[in-house]
């Protein structure tokens, strides 16, 4: 006899403004199982559990709850059908205490509808033990660290009395100690005959904690297997479509170039390890590490988005203290020669409603005076559409209205355009596709061969150890270790990170 | 994100999500023992009475203000909702009807309002601005110049005692309380803080559209309730009376130390704003200030909380 | 079919409703008295909201880069009461309409570093200054009726070219430098930069807080010139104008199609000003009184921004 499984969902599509982000995807969940959900950036993970999680309502396809149709209009109520989600550590809200965020929508009701505080802040305490926390319920989530804020939002997941909890991303921010208290969480509940959607990026962690495996890849199923019959390995063939090595272009071998960028004495908190980093001419130089360790920083530090304690940049000739105004701090960089090419493409990087051509040019429109006349770099921007290969229908195309690889490319293009010899670039693939991804592995290959250099990171170490020369290791916000890319392993770094 | 390490920085000074609230209260106290001490017409009983009567209506109006505030909004109409109020109660009618067409027409405008902001994602600004001007009209159709009766009942309200104590004393605590409740002590409470404090409120299955709708409908009432207040005390109506109101109010809210960002502010701290605008113009007043340099320190004060708040974003 | 109903659909979308309404106002007004339809008359009306279409000509510019200004008001005051206290009068023109701009200016860079600098909301802070200048231009005047104008101001006011009034000519000559300059200049695409997204325009290398500055600086600048010609046109002192042509310059902006963070475009906000000038003919000529103008006026704003809203939801 097969067991009926809890949650069924059936050719689920959805897309945004013309981009397809599912097409007739296939998910089912069993009771007493922890299934992980596995694929790229931008593969369809999150917005297959944001539709289950009643954020996001599908265009087509239909979820079975316990063999009934459902319809989840809503959060309110996926959670009343019992779809319980545990978001990453930024969806808790700062002026709640943690007792209030555990709870916000289902408050306990006291004499005279008021909220029952005390017995709010009893349960979250009781939650919180479980979990080996010995935090104030009271405290607001404002006040807490990175990992604890992961933590309430964990406790918030399981208190739900749900009998599906959906954890995407749970352990982005976590160290290892806190990822055995977690996956002893995680144990608990398949014990309890619940069903755990699981999302990381961890291969190891999947392999340890998970029963089944459903791999998508740009939106569609791959496949969906049981843990025990597939290796590592093969796993991320599946997820990239191809064997990883053919995506990167080929590295060269080449002696030392002179030193284009170095920062000597970086702190970047009072409390953090000094420590110092170079980048030579030719190179491309990945910060790895786990996620939220200060490589972020450590690149924004650079610009001067984020301020760090002390350290000194030296940059052709030019020596600069940290840290950089954050009003200038962009501008004074480019006039070095440094870009900044921002992660978040859709919120810092690109104008979404402005045309291709406008994009594109900005960065070197920036380079000039007001009054100027706004030149029209024709040339400009026919080389970068060239180049860059970018499909798009006009130059007066909106931005907005190309798919994730090409608009990739464009913000690409603006920061190639201003001709700077040092690119600092986050996330350079995320939620694009594979062939647009080898296309900029290839732009990034060719423009450190071109003589210049490239500093990079990226939540996906696979990526970082195929497209780099080097890596520094970051780990507490300072760097660890530092290896070139023939000897980096996923594993290596882990090990770096962790056991120093 | 962004939201995230805003109210966060702003926690690591006043470690609260109920804002700098003390610091206006120790002025608030100097301020009283300074002119207690420099003049003598202030600490009597009946100066006290009358800056409680000043400060009520506005305390009314700022508190619905600062519940708009909370979910990052901002309600310019508030001042000619009061005006509306005292327009309709003078009319020549009885109380009964009065009184709820007035409630009624309030309610409709924080409707129009809030299904502005939110079904239309109409900027909060440019929605109320535009109610604002609508709803002048409309006071000035019902009554073109100031004047008109209102009913004695409703000026008994205001001006009357009850077991010797003022109603004004009466109907401003009763007030406070109600939105002492509503705001701190309730789930919807709880849940404009929640929706002031991020933008992620909606994962947790709060209805985000219904809670500001009903804040909107919330300040809209509160003003037409200082609307019935002043209308009891000059015993007519007056199509300009609402006038400072929005100002008034926006700058007793900040200076209480309720963040003009969203998520964080209070119900106590509002009361303390109103009480040290009050404070300062009874101040001046005693004091002769001439009402013209009066409205130049009124409008330094503004420039000065708000420049004590800075944000991340640069603009509206 | 229905996609080319649909492309039809966003075309006529992209269109600013003061054009649309622009055309609906001239055919009422043709309709109801068709006597008025010549260059003379039409003239008379649009010289009435110069000064509000000059106004407009900064706020689109803020606007545009989400930002708003309401202190036009203030300053209109502060001019007016300038040319009219008696204060300037031995005073050659040249140095009076200077020092009128002067006030202009250095108002708008006050508004433009608190708001850009400083990081204050622009409401407030706009508000406020306001509020100071009503409340200086008060305490300067002390209850006392402000004296005459300097008879030039009127004579300028009056001329007219080939029966068109000169203000009329004035406004358009600026409106078109205003449209040239954002088109053209490295400083426009700032503030298109800016209004699309202002992260991406700092990360682009766009001087943000510089640009807000200027931004609101051209805004007063504008305040101060169209309160030269308000001052011109009134040939008085006042000691109260300024709030209905605050809100109107808003309403106008946003009716020719420019919101917080859609590009600054001149010639939509102009007919927005037309509308006006049309939309107070049309009442007073169907005998709608102030209450009806102040209706019509926010139902107009509202409309308009609930349109964008509309659509920017839809896109």
């Amino acid at each position: 006899m097969t067991v009926q499984p809890l949650v069924q969902m059936t050719s689920i599509s959805k897309s945004f403004g013309g981009i397809v982000a599912l097409e007739n995807v296939d998910f089912q969940l069993f009771p007493g199982s922890v299934h992980a959900l596995v694929g790229e950036n931008g593969a369809g993970k999150s917005t297959l559990m944001k539709i289950l999680a009643g954020v996001l309502q599908p265009d087509g396809g239909m979820i079975r709850k316990n063999g009934q149709i459902v319809r989840l209009a809503s959060p309110r109520e996926a959670l009343d059908a019992g779809v319980s989600t545990v978001f990453q550590e930024h969806s808790v809200i700062a002026n709640l205490s943690i007792a209030e965020n555990m709870y916000l929508g289902k408050e306990p009701l006291a004499k005279f509808g008021v909220v029952d505080k005390a017995l709010m802040e009893r349960n979250a305490r009781d939650t919180l033990r479980g979990l080996g926390l010995n935090l104030d319920p009271a405290t607001l989530v404002g006040n807490l660290s990175i990992a604890e804020r992961q933590f309430v939002e964990i406790a918030r997941g399981i208190s739900a009395r749900a009998d599906i909890v959906i954890l995407d991303e749970p352990t982005a921010a976590l160290n290892a100690a806190d990822v055995d208290i977690l996956n002893a969480q995680i144990l608990a509940l398949k014990r309890e005959q619940k069903a755990v959607v699981y999302i990381s990026h961890r291969v190891e962690e999947i392999f340890k904690i998970c029963d089944t495996i459903t791999v998508l890849k740009d939106g569609r199923n791959v496949d969906t297997v049981p843990a025990s019959t597939i290796a590592p390995k093969q796993l991320i063939a599946m997820m990239v479509g191809r064997e990883l090595s053919e995506l990167f272009p080929p590295k060269l071998k080449r002696g030392d170039g002179d030193v284009v960028l170095s920062i000597d004495g970086l702190r970047l908190t009072p409390a953090a390890t000094p420590c110092s980093i170079f980048l030579r001419r030719g190179e491309i130089v990945a910060l790895a590490g786990l996620e939220g360790q200060g490589q972020h920083e450590l690149v924004r530090s650079l610009v001067g988005r984020y301020a760090a304690h002390e350290g000194r940049v030296r940059i052709s000739g030019r020596e600069l203290a940290l840290p950089l105004s954050a009003n200038d701090g962009i501008r004074l960089m480019q006039s070095l020669g440094v870009s900044f090419v921002p992660e978040d493409r859709k919120i810092e990087g690109l104008f979404l409603d402005l045309s291709l051509a406008h994009n594109l040019t900005i960065g070197l429109h920036s380079q000039h005076f007001e009054m100027k006349p706004a030149g029209r770099h024709r040339e400009v921007i026919a080389n970068s559409i060239k180049s860059l290969s970018i499909k798009a229908a006009r130059p007066s195309t909106p931005v907005g209205s190309l798919s994730g690889g090409n608009q990739q490319k464009v913000l690409l293009g603006r920061y190639l355009a201003l001709g700077a010899d040092i690119l600092l670039i986050e996330e350079p693939t995320r939620g694009v596709d594979v062939g647009a991804k080898a296309e900029i592995y290839k732009l990034l290959r060719n423009y450190a061969n071109a003589g210049r250099a490239v500093i990079v990171l990226s939540r996906e170490t696979l990526e970082l150890i195929g497209l780099c020369d080097r890596l520094y290791v970051i780990h507490d916000k300072h760097v660890v270790a530092e290896m070139p890319a023939e000897e980096a392993t996923e594993h290596a770094i882990l090990e770096a990170a962790l056991h120093r | 994100m962004a939201d995230m390490t805003k109210v966060s920085r702003i926690f690591l000074r006043s470690n609260s999500r109920y804002g700098l609230w003390t610091i206006p209260l120790l002025v608030a106290t100097a301020g009283c023992a300074g002119l207690a001490a420099s003049t003598g017409d202030f600490a009597t009983w009946q100066n006290i009475l009358n800056l409680v009567a000043q400060a009520a209506p506005l305390i009314l109006v700022s508190i619905g203000q600062m519940i708009v505030i909370l979910v990052r909004g901002l309600d310019l109409s508030v001042g000619s909702v009061v005006s509306l109020t005292t327009a309709i109660l003078s009319l020549n009618a009885p109380v009964y009807l009065t009184v709820p067409a007035a409630i009624l027409m309030a309610a409709l405008v924080g409707l129009l309002n809030g299904i502005s902001v939110t079904r239309f994602r109409v900027h909060p600004i440019i929605a109320t601005l535009s109610m604002m001007g609508i709803t002048q009209g409309v006071t000035m159709f019902i009554r073109p110049s100031a004047g008109g009766t209102v009913a004695s009942e409703i000026v008994f309200l205001v001006s009357g005692q009850v077991l010797g104590v003022y109603m004004p004393v009466i109907w401003s605590i009763a007030a406070i309380l109600l939105a002492w409740k509503i705001v701190h002590g309730s789930r919807f409470g709880l849940h404009l803080f929640a929706i002031g404090g991020g933008e992620t409120a909606a994962t947790f299955g709060i209805a985000e559209h219904r809670n500001i709708l009903a804040a909107y409908i919330l300040s809209s009432c509160f003003a037409a309730a200082a609307g019935i207040f002043l209308a009891g005390r000059i015993a007519s109506g007056d199509p300009n009376i609402g006038m400072q109101y929005a100002v008034d109010s926006i700058t007793a809210v900040a200076l209480g130390g309720t963040q003009l960002a969203g998520g964080i502010g209070s119900v106590h701290g509002t009361i303390i704003g109103c009480a040290l605008l009050a404070l300062i113009a009874n101040g001046m007043n005693l004091l002769n200030v001439s009402a013209f340099v009066q409205t130049i320190v009124k409008g330094l004060i503004l420039l000065v909380v708000i420049l004590l708040q800075p944000r991340k974003n640069i603009g509206l | 079919m229905t996609s080319r109903l649909h492309l039809l659909l966003r075309a006529a979308l992209r269109i600013p409703p003061s054009f649309v309404v622009f055309v609906v106002l001239l055919a009422t007004l043709w309709v109801l008295r068709p006597n008025m339809m010549n260059v003379a008359i039409l003239g008379t009306f649009a010289r009435q909201v110069v000064p509000l279409g000059i106004v407009v000509l900064g706020q689109l510019l803020v606007i545009s880069s989400r930002s708003i200004d309401l202190s036009a008001g203030g300053i209109i005051l502060l001019v007016n009461y300038l040319i009219s206290s008696g204060l300037l009068y031995q005073w050659p023109l040249l140095p009076v309409v200077l020092l009128c701009l002067g006030v202009g200016l250095v108002v708008g860079v006050a508004n433009g570093v608190l708001i850009g600098k400083r990081r204050a909301s622009a409401v407030i802070v706009t508000l406020a200054v306001n509020i100071v200048l009503i409340g200086m231009v008060e305490y300067l005047a002390n209850g006392k009726p402000p004296g005459d104008v300097p008879a030039y101001f009127r004579d300028l006011y009056n001329t007219r070219f080939w029966t068109v009034p000169a203000p009329v000519i004035f406004w358009v000559v600026l409106a078109g430098i205003m449209s040239v300059f954002l088109g053209a200049s490295v400083f426009g695409r700032f503030v298109w930069s800016i209004g699309s997204n202002p992260i991406s325009a700092h990360f682009s290398g766009v001087p943000v807080e510089r640009t807000i500055v200027v931004a609101h600086m051209v805004s007063g600048l504008m305040s101060a010139v169209a309160a030269l010609v308000q001052t011109s046109s009134i040939a008085v002192g006042s000691v109260r104008f300024g709030p209905e042509l605050v809100m109107n310059s808003i309403a106008a902006t946003i009716l020719g199609g420019v919101v917080f963070g859609r590009p600054a475009e001149v010639w939509g906000p102009f007919f927005g000003v037309l509308c006006f000038a049309l939309l107070f003919v049309v009442m007073t000529t169907m005998g709608v009184q102030e209450p009806g103008k102040l209706i019509v006026q926010g139902l107009i704003i509202l409309l308009a921004a609930i349109f964008y809203g509309v659509r920017s939801k839809s896109n």
